[in-house]
């Protein structure tokens, strides 16, 4: 017994930060200094909700570009090198494989100031390309190392009757590999959105005129004195922080299944 | 789970004649290898420019000096002695150290036994909702989440109202403006520290054991902790290596929590390495400086990771 209690209790110290936050982003700030920990006096204020909307739509919508089209480049260049990689076989591989592998050990740090440069240098800065292009890059070497041990896991059986009947690489990957992967293809696709939407290093210096910026970068300042003086600014930028949070939410709801799925499919580990 | 789109595939392709098969370069095609490079070619021009090129010039970065602007100065190793005479930076590798060690066991440690917990939850139901709501906190953006702590960590913020509410007022502290607590604050933010990929790559590992060795131990009387110790730990030891290899690489990565949180501050309290290569290169326009301070940071973890891979592969599997 005393295990499901101790799951509860550990639960719901995970979650109480979400769970303040809802809380507080409905309240006035005078109504949250009086006590944080739960609703003190009605009516909810969700005009905070309105309130941080206006202000943050525009890079909301920014960051949604720029995470989907990332992430859709990641999961299809991946998944053709991963493809490669597992079944088909050609000079070099594994000095190849290496050489995308070895990615995993440069840590994000080390390229950043050079990115950064690259990006002026192609003049995209402050254009969602800027963002884009880097993010497909960054998340070609873990999705390629997790596809290609996926793919080597499926049994040859599956292929050996789909080549006897003349199929082509482009069809296995097309109409077998494909079908047979969307769990663990949602897996590293959730793993990425989760990684670009949050993201605001990168984003910060490549992102940052005002009018067009991520969702992170306009967030993070919010709590600069331009915003216009309230009451509630605190409550507000809450209610931004839950906002943010929402389509990340809709993906886990929708796509949890698979996500357990992939994750516990047996591919994520060395 | 059977392939569904294998049955519909078959008629279509078996459609195909010999000939074709050879101009497509199917599977059984002596050209085989051109497909494989074309599948990887994509791949391979985007990391050449956006990884492995920044990746070069980061390198000769380290040995330039550069303002981003006017071309860069060869100094050899000059970046690099300046750096061991500054002391900002050898504060940085002390927090960054401290940061490491403290880090590293909170983000294995505590998923490790929440997924023994759900494990061993009789019923598959429960172990599903328990899994599902330590994942929920993955819906909060990676900079919501820091901003959340933010607000905990403020004077009048949530950990000081609580201890004020539980009768712990004397402990009431400006925790991220006391150079004292800063770095801890940062370190002790996630509290309790449940991982959501972590659990579940540990459960997964975990739920792959085979259930006959579980049956043998429970049989022979073993218990929990030397069932723990002697079985379930070697056992996923795949998912102990990756976990670990991760985690050596993004501790010391930690960049947006100064960054955000404290600036550095107070002083310079919780200057990281890799805060610091951001602040002179961006913040003072020392791109060479920054960059070698970059690349021992990361001399320093391919070392770490080596070690680490050969100690770990050493042991017999």
């Amino acid at each position: 017994m005393w295990l499901p209690a101790g799951l509860i209790v550990l639960a719901f110290i995970s979650l109480y930060p979400i769970i303040y936050a809802v809380i507080n982003s409905l309240k006035t700030e005078p109504q949250s200094t009086v006590n944080p920990f739960w609703f003190t006096n009605w009516p909810l204020q969700w005009s905070n909700f309105l309130i941080a909307f206006e202000t943050i739509w525009h890079a909301f919508f920014t960051s949604a570009i720029i995470t989907s089209v990332s992430v859709v480049g990641i999961i299809a260049l991946a998944s053709l090198s991963g493809y490669a990689f597992a079944r088909i076989p050609f000079p070099a591989k594994n000095v190849l494989f290496m050489i995308i592998f070895g990615l995993l050990l440069v840590p994000g740090f080390l390229t950043l100031i050079p990115l950064f440069i690259e990006i002026k240098d192609f003049g995209l800065l402050d254009h969602d390309l800027g963002l884009i292009l880097p993010y497909i890059a960054g998340g070609q070497a873990f999705a390629i190392f997790v596809f290609r041990s996926f793919f080597s896991g499926l049994p040859d059986e599956i292929f050996e009757s789909a080549v006897m009947d003349g199929a082509s690489d482009l069809t296995l990957y097309g109409r077998i590999v494909m079908p047979l992967s969307i769990p663990i293809m949602v897996t590293i696709a959730i793993i990425n959105v989760v990684g670009i939407w949050g993201d605001y290093v990168l984003p910060s210096l490549v992102m940052n005129a005002t009018g067009h910026r991520t969702l992170a970068v306009a967030i993070v300042s919010f709590e600069a004195p331009k915003f216009a003086p309230s009451l509630n600014v605190y409550n507000i930028e809450l209610a931004a922080y839950l906002l943010a949070s929402i389509p990340l939410l809709f993906l886990f709801s929708f796509l949890m299944k698979y996500f357990i799925q992939g994750m516990t499919s047996g591919s994520i580990k060395m | 789970m059977q392939p569904r789109g294998l049955t519909a595939a078959l008629p279509e392709t078996s459609a195909r004649t010999v000939t074709h098969r050879r101009l497509v370069s199917g599977p059984n095609s002596s050209r085989r290898w051109v497909i494989g490079y074309l599948f990887i070619l994509p791949t391979l021009v985007f990391v050449g420019v956006f990884s492995y090129y920044p990746a070069v010039k980061a390198m000769q970065g380290a040995f330039s000096n550069w303002n981003g602007f006017n071309p860069p100065v060869f100094v050899g190793l000059g970046n690099f002695v300046q750096m061991f005479q500054d002391p900002v930076f050898i504060a940085s590798l002390w927090h960054v150290l401290i940061w490491t060690v403290v880090g590293i066991p909170l983000s294995l440690i505590p998923p490790f036994l929440v997924a023994e917990m759900i494990f061993h939850l009789g019923k598959a139901r429960s172990q599903y909702v328990f899994r599902t709501m330590f994942i929920i906190p993955m819906v909060l953006p990676g900079f919501v989440g820091l901003l959340i702590w933010l607000f905990i960590y403020q004077p009048t913020g949530l950990l000081n109202q609580f201890l004020g509410a539980v009768g712990l007022g004397f402990l009431r502290h400006q925790w991220l403006a006391d150079p004292h607590t800063a770095l801890g604050a940062l370190i002790g933010m996630g509290f309790p520290w449940i991982g959501a990929f972590q659990l579940l790559v540990l459960y997964a590992g975990l739920q792959a054991i085979p259930m006959e060795i579980l049956d043998a131990a429970a049989v022979d009387g073993v218990g929990t902790w030397s069932r723990i110790r002697a079985i379930d730990i070697p056992m996923i030891r795949g998912q102990w290596k990756l976990l670990f290899i991760l985690a050596i690489v993004s501790v010391p990565q930690n960049l947006i929590a100064p960054l955000i949180l404290t600036d550095g501050g107070p002083g310079t309290a919780t200057v990281t390495p890799v805060f610091y290569m951001y602040q002179t290169a961006i913040g003072y326009g020392l791109y060479g400086y920054g960059m070698a301070i970059a690349f021992l940071l990361f001399l320093a973890m391919m070392l770490l990771a080596i070690v680490n891979m050969k100690y770990i592969q050493s042991q017999p599997d």
